[in-house]
């Protein structure tokens, strides 16, 4: 499993589901339902300053693991957990699963 | 369909929930919640704020609590809620406050209830058990344990039966942590198993996502760890209060990992439960109805009226002998009409029956308040002061406008409030009272330490940093660097270093934060027999139950509670009192020692009856006038000793607007100039209006009670007294201000008035309204006032014993040693045989006529240097009570050796009493020097086990074994001060500063006693010890700090305005000696102040300004002098002051 901390794309729907990716250039589309969680973050350790009414995602940011496929050429499945912190409203990729990515 | 959060903790869940029920409620109701459930921890801490919010919000309040669940040796297994049946006509929440009573009922201190109390409690069926995320099998699911979590689970349903909810909780947290999507389902799955219902929850601490940084800082502060160390915190930030739509969203989660239908299920059981669970405030909660104690526990056999009516004319022949008897019939209708239509003669009856107690314990008792103006009050024995003699007005207390019980403050001695809170708990029965508890709220300083902690900033600056806060709350911090200059360094340090700014964002996040609850220091709560099912309590300090509930939670639980308030100046009068009678024990002897010229309130025995002594005695007024107040009740503090010299009291009702007079809100608003000019004629009284004259004459015209509010609006409106009142309390609203002012301006103008008095008239009400003070309250302290300066002047040793012994004043004990000095009062030195556990007047035999003493005394009293002050053992430093009492049942001891055999002293104890000299009358031929230098060198304090005398032998003659070698060595006197400040906090020997003297001998230094003959505006240096430091708030918001220093002459109170304070920066608070230029300031014909200009640190030597420093050019010169009348009124209106006053807690309007 590698470990990344790049820059991504993420489109959502409505509901707040991600819906496309684009990573390196390529466009991916998710093959299967996404899985979401909340992952605690240290803001003691990351944070400058933490005034009253900050807001939301400054104790968690949100992670999501998706099932990719690239639009076009290879049919290959990629497993990529991706976060999106609501501070700064990004999308970082966090890591690539390798072993499920070479099962597929 | 809708949803309800059962599970909800506010921050009244100390250290743990961080959002106030009020905050909670409105965001429910904004979310369209019908219901919302307070389940705080381990208490009802919130559930009264949570229900009036409710209430206001119109959504239906849930009441339940979160308890830990023990096993047998105290251990927490896991955590529960338990939510009380509504609609139940209280039994449900009878039921609640028993199990949490139960709970904090634990042998080991760890509030929480053992299974089978659960299982005990669930029998009723008015209680529903909610096992969620904190319950154990939720923990044993969280490490795996599946099997375990299962049988767990039986066992849950086998106990609780019906009354079990599995509760289901999701965060989204990550995969295998707490709270996880993977960890509720599989509750819910094995709740399915077993058929338990479930229910959805959110387990909230927050209001919204922004709490979650506060939730993780109050978990450091709860854990004692620093967040980085910090192993159970919560598992990421999604605890706050959801709206319905996320709720359902997270259901949907939970039924995609589970059954799609089990979602629909547990949500319509939510909504189920809380339906169940819902309160009527008025039927469950008996919501604002009064409950008093049966009538046969305050001993009643008739209808309470008809025992309060007789009482009360039983009374009038003995107290009101002078008073006419159409005014005494005139007002006791008023009076009685009104407290029987309330319906309130059973709290009156409840009331007299307390004090009646207190009262045949001995003790001294004193109703304080608007209760003074009721002479229903005075004839049962509650207030000693008589309303008719001071004009009180009843309606200020109690009127038929008033729904609530009025409050009756009771003063009794310090010393003995906790036995008089046995005797009532006694007397009614323990089911009936309970103590009252208060919230303890973060404040400035413990918010730092707390979020220091957690952010893992070094102790040592965290310390520092606390240190400097003085004062202001933690919200205000941010603006405090900026403005107070004692706070720049700080400043400066912040911009410096990034951590300093997120502890100061952490600070303010902690401030006014509910920390922990504590006893109440005056409120008892009586009630009747079904006390414990209406108020949840748990052990107090002093081991009598206390209840959940604060004062603000009172009224609207129908619980009564009385202020039963130990004051230290009632001990110090009592103590006073006995020791007149046992150095002058019969009426002549009594009477001869204070210069008496009226004995008839002196008993046989020497007691003084102080309720007799009258109100006019010239020798009291003169020792007031003389501003050598020290010690005496409201009027020794530096500014209410300017007050006085101004203001010459020459009757009691000029100490009752002395007193009135001294509050922040006539200082401020520039009423005392005015009052004091009219009252020494230098400008005629003015009226607004000749009708204002009978209200206003007695303080030419000026403004200053409540009383006299009442009758301007009475006068213009005609609304009567008791709607005055009701005005008066809306007055500095700024919602309900316009319809009062609207209202007297219609009215006003009917009756005839010219709009330019109403307008006058109307600028002083809105004005004086918020901050003028209860003519009652005023002549309730104004008593003790005069019986302090009464007993100061005629019998000023046994007065000046009593203050030491009970010490009730602002000042510390060693300005007292000043006093006793400027009093013509010898100090004795402690003494083995001589002193004991008390400060004790003696009489001096060595006897050597002292100057005449600066403090006045009465005329034929005691001449000063016959009697003096023995100083006590107790206040030694490191001496236990226990040394003391064996010290003294040893007395008397021949020599050292005594002392060793039999007073069982610590070697410490030993030691610091050679030091202090105790041990001197004992020595021949030899030196406190060598008796400190033989302690020293000893290894026991007892004596070898060869001198003890064996089972049946005599002692030996101790006197031989003792060697101390006589080295001719003497102590030097400065040496000999700083041993007494170190071991006692006082310089009895001679004052502190005589030691600095030395290094200030190149400057020319001013003493307190020159300053009185100086000119106005001298340039002067002077230097003491600081005894006190004040801030109050100033109109147009800028800071003066005023602190007094004592030099042994006397005391200097100086005043620093913004430009001193900016030169002086930090050492304006922490410093203890002190060097102040300053500038005299005439202030009366008896009192001059300084206006300082700098201030120096005397411990820095190298800092001192230089010989010929009051020539120097570059010294600051007064550049600034605010003036306190119309410049100032153009920076801040009365209004906005009114607000400013009400904003940090200064507003009188309660009192």
């Amino acid at each position: 499993m590698g470990m990344f901390t790049e820059s991504i794309e993420v489109a959502r729907a409505a509901n707040g589901m991600p819906l496309r990716v684009k990573w390196q250039g390529r466009d991916y589309r998710l093959v299967a339902e996404p899985q979401r969680w909340f992952e605690r973050r240290k803001w003691w350790d990351e944070n400058l300053r933490i005034p009253r009414g900050i807001g939301a995602g400054l104790a968690d940011y949100e992670m999501w693991r998706l099932q990719l496929v690239a639009v076009s050429g290879s049919k290959q499945e990629h497993t990529f957990d991706v976060s999106f912190d609501a501070q700064t409203e990004r999308w970082r990729l966090v890591r690539v699963h390798q072993e499920l990515a070479q099962s597929a | 369909m809708s949803f309800t959060h059962l599970n909800v903790s506010s921050s009244y869940s100390a250290h743990y929930g961080v959002s106030h029920p009020r905050t909670l409620a409105q965001a429910a109701k904004a979310q369209g919640a019908p219901m919302l459930a307070l389940t705080d921890r381990d208490g009802l801490y919130g559930t009264v704020k949570h229900v009036a919010a409710c209430m206001t919000e119109g959504i239906a309040p849930i009441l339940g609590v979160n308890l830990a669940v023990l096993d047998d040796n105290g251990a927490t297994l896991g955590r529960i809620v338990l939510l009380a049946q509504g609609h139940s006509n209280g039994l449900g929440y009878a039921a609640l406050c028993r199990a949490i009573s139960l709970a904090h009922n634990t042998a080991h201190g760890v509030p929480g209830l053992s299974a089978n109390q659960l299982d005990q409690l669930s029998k009723s069926g008015n209680l529903m058990l909610l096992l969620g995320g904190e319950s154990d099998v939720a923990r044993a699911i969280l490490k795996g344990n599946y099997a375990k979590a299962r049988g767990l689970l039986v066992e849950w349903k086998k106990r609780v039966g019906k009354m079990l909810r599995v509760e289901i909780t999701t965060h989204l947290s990550a995969p295998g942590s707490r709270h996880s999507l993977g960890e509720a389902s599989r509750l819910l799955r094995y709740a399915y198993e077993r058929q338990i219902k479930a229910v959805l929850s959110n387990a909230v601490r927050y209001v919204d996502p922004d709490g979650a940084v506060t939730a993780d800082i109050l978990d450091s502060a709860r854990a004692l760890h620093s967040l980085k160390n910090l192993d159970f915190c919560q598992p990421n930030g999604q605890g706050w209060l959801k709206t319905p739509h996320e709720m359902f969203q997270l259901a949907t989660e939970i039924g995609q990992a589970t059954e799609r239908s089990w979602a629909h299920q547990m949500l319509r059981e939510t909504e189920a439960v809380a339906h169940w669970a819902a309160i009527d405030p008025v039927t469950d909660l008996g919501w604002k109805s009064p409950v008093i104690p049966e009538a046969r526990v305050i001993g009643l056999y008739r209808p309470a009226m008809q025992e309060l009516t007789d009482r009360v004319y039983g009374a009038v022949p003995t107290l009101l002998r002078n008073e006419a008897p159409n005014v005494v019939e005139e007002r006791l209708a008023l009076e009685l009409g009104v407290i029987e239509r309330l319906d309130f003669a059973g709290y009156f009856l409840t009331v007299a029956e307390t004090v009646n107690l207190i009262t045949e314990m001995g003790v001294r008792v004193a109703a304080r308040g608007s209760g003074a103006s009721s002479l229903v009050n005075y004839l049962l024995g509650i207030s000693q002061v008589n309303p008719l003699a001071h004009d009180l007005v009843f309606e200020r207390f109690l009127s038929d406008t008033r729904t609530t019980l009025p409050d009756i403050d009771i003063d009794v001695e310090s010393a003995r409030r906790h036995e008089i809170y046995h005797k009532i708990f006694s007397s009614f029965g323990e089911e009936r009272v309970s103590l009252m508890s208060m919230q303890n709220a973060y404040r400035a300083r413990g918010a730092v330490r707390d979020a220091g902690a957690a952010l893992g900033v070094e102790q040592e600056q965290v310390d520092e940093i606390a240190k400097q806060l003085w004062r202001f709350s933690a919200s205000s911090f941010r603006e405090a660097l900026v403005e107070k200059p004692e706070l720049a360094a700080l400043a400066q340090r912040i911009t410096d270093d990034t951590q300093l700014d997120i502890l100061i964002d952490a600070t303010e996040r902690l401030d006014r934060l509910p920390r922990h609850i504590s006893m109440h220091p005056c409120g008892v709560i009586l009630s009747d027999a079904s006390l414990l099912d209406r108020t949840p309590v748990q052990p107090s300090g002093i081991g009598l139950q206390m209840s959940q509930f604060d004062k603000h939670d009172m009224d609207l639980m129908g619980l009564i509670k009385l202020d039963v308030l130990g004051v230290r100046m009632q001990s110090a009068i009592a103590y006073t009192l006995e020791e007149i009678a046992r150095m002058h024990p019969s009426k002549e002897q009594a009477s001869r020692a204070g210069g008496h010229t009226n004995d008839s309130y002196i008993d046989a025995s020497g007691a003084i009856d102080l309720a007799k002594v009258p109100l006019d005695d010239e020798p009291t007024f003169d020792l007031i006038r003389s501003t050598h107040t020290l010690g005496c009740f409201q009027i020794e503090s530096p500014g209410q000793r300017e007050l006085v010299g101004k203001l010459a009291p020459r009757e009691f009702n000029d100490l009752i607007i002395d007193i009135s007079l001294f509050r922040p809100g006539p200082m401020q608003s520039n009423m005392v100039k005015p009052y004091l000019e009219h009252r020494h004629g230098f400008a005629p009284a003015q009226y607004l209006h000749p009708d204002l004259i009978p209200a206003l004459a007695e303080t030419h015209g000026v403004t200053v009670f409540h009383e006299q509010v009442l009758r301007m609006l009475d006068v213009l409106t005609g609304c009567g007294l008791g709607m005055a009142d009701v005005y008066r309390r809306l007055l500095g609203n700024p919602e309900k201000e316009p319809a009062v002012e609207r209202y007297v301006r219609t009215e006003a103008t009917k009756r005839g008035y010219s709009q330019e008095t109403i307008d006058q008239v109307w600028e002083v009400l809105s004005g004086f309204g918020s901050f003028g003070f209860c003519k009652a309250h005023g002549a309730a302290f104004a008593v003790p006032t005069y019986h302090s300066a009464w007993l100061k002047a005629h019998h000023p040793e046994a007065f000046l014993a009593g203050i030491w012994e009970h010490d009730p004043g602002m000042y510390p004990k060693r300005l007292l040693v000043s006093e006793a000095r400027r009093m013509g009062v010898p100090i004795l030195p402690l003494d083995i045989n001589r002193s004991n556990g008390h400060y004790r007047v003696e009489r001096v035999f060595e006897y050597a006529p002292a100057k005449v003493p600066m403090v006045p005394r009465a005329v034929g009293s005691q001449r000063p240097g016959r009697y003096g002050i023995r100083l006590a053992f107790r206040d030694i430093h490191q001496m236990s009570e226990r040394e003391v009492q064996r010290l003294v049942t040893g007395q008397p001891y021949e020599h050292l050796a005594d002392v060793r055999a039999r007073a069982g002293l610590s070697r410490r104890t030993y030691q610091n009493l050679a030091a202090l000299g105790v041990f001197d009358s004992l020595l021949a031929g030899t030196s406190r020097a060598d008796t400190i230098a033989h302690t020293q060198s000893m290894v026991h304090s007892s004596l070898p086990a060869k001198y003890r005398p064996g089972p049946g032998q005599l002692a030996l003659d101790l006197g031989q074994i003792e060697h101390i070698k006589a080295t001719g060595t003497q102590l030097d006197p400065a040496e000999v001060v700083r041993t007494e400040l170190d071991l006692m906090h006082l310089d009895a020997s001679e004052h502190l500063m005589t030691s600095y003297r030395r290094r200030l001998s190149h400057l020319p230094i001013t003493q307190a006693a020159e300053l009185l003959h100086l000119r106005n505006g001298t340039e002067v240096l002077v230097a003491g010890v600081r005894i006190a430091t004040q801030t109050p708030p100033m109109r147009g918001g800028k800071r003066v700090v005023f602190i007094s220093v004592d030099d042994g002459t006397g005391c200097i109170d100086a005043t620093f305005f913004d430009d001193t304070q900016q030169r002086t920066g930090p050492l304006l608070f922490s410093t203890r000696m002190l060097l102040i230029h300053g500038v005299t300031r005439r202030t009366g014909p008896r009192g001059i102040s300084l206006q300082a200009l700098n201030a120096w640190d005397l411990h820095q030597s190298e800092s001192l300004p230089v010989a010929g420093y009051l020539e120097e050019q570059g010294r600051p010169q007064i550049s600034y002098r605010p003036k306190f009348g119309e410049g100032a009124r153009k920076s801040e209106s009365v209004g906005e002051l009114a607000k400013r006053m009400e904003a940090e807690g200064l507003d009188q309007r309660g009192a």
